[in-house]
């Protein structure tokens, strides 16, 4: 098996992000509070409390250069901590938002952060040096409902955004004074703040975890429908596939490679994607061992009792899944996975290790250093 | 969809709707000589998905109930269908079940247990979220 480390920090646990050197752990226990754990030793301690929200605080992210972090929250606000004399001091930012905020991420340059909310907006914010806070800039346009993930693209300007009306949207979030327009690359179209790039249709139920490729050739989002969609080529004539799997549908993804994603969900347990050489992309495998292949059903032992229920009307005699629980489908998780995160330095194009958190409350660290064979050549 | 289609849709349906006719005859005579799991294929190609129209919708279930209960072996069936028409399937399936009729909901029922073993939990999620594709 894959998994490095396991170590259960909390009831559930909403959200996590690493530290620049990936010795400490920032994590929401479902409560209004931040936790910032260090390991040392194999012992996990806990060094900071940050506490300034009113609410669930649903999204962190730690920059690796600036080593700053944001938090969003149900409360519609959002802080910036910076570490000052061996404390995390917050600065308010004004989002300007009447709903909740749901997720958050850093942009590559770290000069700018981007907050999808409840409000079917996405707000981004960036530094005003001269007044010394943070300015945020609303894209309140073509959202039919809340906003569940953002992505970066590697160039610092466009951003994924997936949302429950079932799209993928990609906008361009070019600000005056901050980013410089690339003279070489980018119509016009891609220097208007707020435009929208394009629009996809893909999916009929809530889409989340949307995710660029290294190289931000590729995107991949999930729905809710256990599907998952990768668009090759984003543009103006991009290579949409909608792949359809057996189990329970995923929350987020990670793209190891540029070939090859890793999704995770409500079956706690990660499930690896792979493009082949003609690019149609598939369902490879569980990360773990995974157990007799199809033929026979994986249940876990709460749906075979439900099954049971349900099909005893029938009279139809079901194979007695009862004894197989959910632990032994290679079950590092016991809950749904609601993050990924990855471990490599950012804009790599390959992710050795990457980290899950989930709502059984335990942070997995997973390597993937010997796993190259096995996962085959696109990894 | 449903704004400037209104006439539209009408055309459309009437020709759906005699489409559905003639599978139907077809599935008579199948049935006849003993291929239910030919039956039922037909049924469910040119299910129409995509109309709005409850009559089309009404009818073309109407079609593969007859072809559903005709099944005797089911495991053969679902050998012979393709995988593709797995969540068509389920779809149907679960308007047999909402019917509340006893030997429909049983046959269903049936079919429902070991479709959920080939197709997975996967098949029965998108049947639910789809609210736009409807049978």
């Amino acid at each position: 098996m894959a998994v490095v480390d396991v170590h259960r920090f909390a009831e559930s646990i909403t959200c996590h992000a690493w530290s620049p050197d990936l010795s400490m752990v920032a994590l929401c226990p479902n409560n209004n509070e931040v936790h910032i754990y260090k390991s040392s030793q194999d012992q996990w301690e806990r060094l900071h409390v940050l506490e300034k929200h009113d609410q669930i605080v649903s999204g962190i992210d730690w920059s690796s250069k600036s080593n700053k972090i944001v938090t969003v929250s149900h409360d519609r606000n959002s802080y910036v901590w910076s570490l000052e004399g061996g404390e995390w001091v917050p600065t308010l930012v004004i989002l300007r938002l009447n709903r909740a905020a749901l997720c958050v991420q850093w942009s590559p340059k770290e000069n700018k952060f981007a907050v999808g909310s409840g409000a079917k907006t996405v707000c981004i914010c960036y530094y005003e040096q001269e007044n010394n806070w943070w300015v945020s800039k609303l894209i309140r346009k073509r959202h039919e409902s809340s906003v569940t993930s953002v992505a970066w693209h590697p160039n610092n300007i466009l951003l994924a955004t997936t949302s429950t009306d079932g799209k993928c949207r990609v906008f361009s979030t070019f600000i005056k004074g901050v980013d410089t327009k690339d003279p070489k690359a980018g119509s016009p179209a891609e220097s208007k703040f707020g435009e929208q790039i394009l629009q996809l249709d893909l999916s009929y139920s809530w889409t989340f975890g949307v995710k660029w490729s290294p190289s931000g050739n590729t995107l991949a989002y999930v729905g809710h429908s256990s599907m998952i969609y990768f668009v090759d080529d984003v543009g103006p004539s991009p290579l949409a596939q909608s792949v359809a799997f057996r189990d329970l549908p995923l929350r987020d993804v990670l793209f190891i490679s540029e070939k090859m994603v890793i999704g995770v969900g409500y079956d706690s347990n990660p499930m690896v994607f792979a493009a082949d050489d003609t690019g149609i992309w598939s369902f490879i495998r569980y990360i773990g061992e995974k157990k007799a292949e199809s033929s026979g059903a994986s249940y876990s032992s709460q749906f075979s009792e439900a099954f049971t229920k349900f099909y005893g009307q029938s009279k139809a005699t079901t194979a007695n899944e009862a004894s197989e629980s959910s632990k032994s489908r290679g079950g590092v998780h016991d809950n749904c996975i609601n993050a990924i995160v990855s471990l490599s330095k950012a804009g790599s194009p390959k992710v050795m290790r990457f980290s899950t958190s989930g709502l059984d409350g335990k942070i997995a660290i997973w390597d993937l250093e010997n796993m190259e064979e096995e996962l085959g050549h696109q990894f | 969809m449903a704004g400037a289609g209104g006439f539209v849709e009408a055309d459309n349906a009437e020709a759906i709707i005699a489409r559905i006719e003639t599978k139907s005859s077809k599935i008579e005579s199948l049935l006849k000589q003993y291929k239910p799991v030919e039956a039922l294929k037909t049924a469910l190609e040119g299910s129409p998905p995509k109309t709005l129209d409850e009559r089309c919708k009404s009818a073309n279930w109407i079609v593969v109930h007859r072809a559903l209960m005709a099944i005797k072996d089911i495991e053969g069936m679902l050998n012979a269908l393709d995988v593709e028409y797995y969540d068509i399937l389920m779809k149907y399936l679960y308007r047999g079940l909402s019917t509340g009729d006893r030997p429909t909901c049983d046959q269903c029922l049936k079919i429902h247990e070991k479709l959920t073993d080939r197709a997975g939990l996967g098949c029965i999620l998108r049947c639910l979220t789809d609210t736009i594709n409807t049978v």
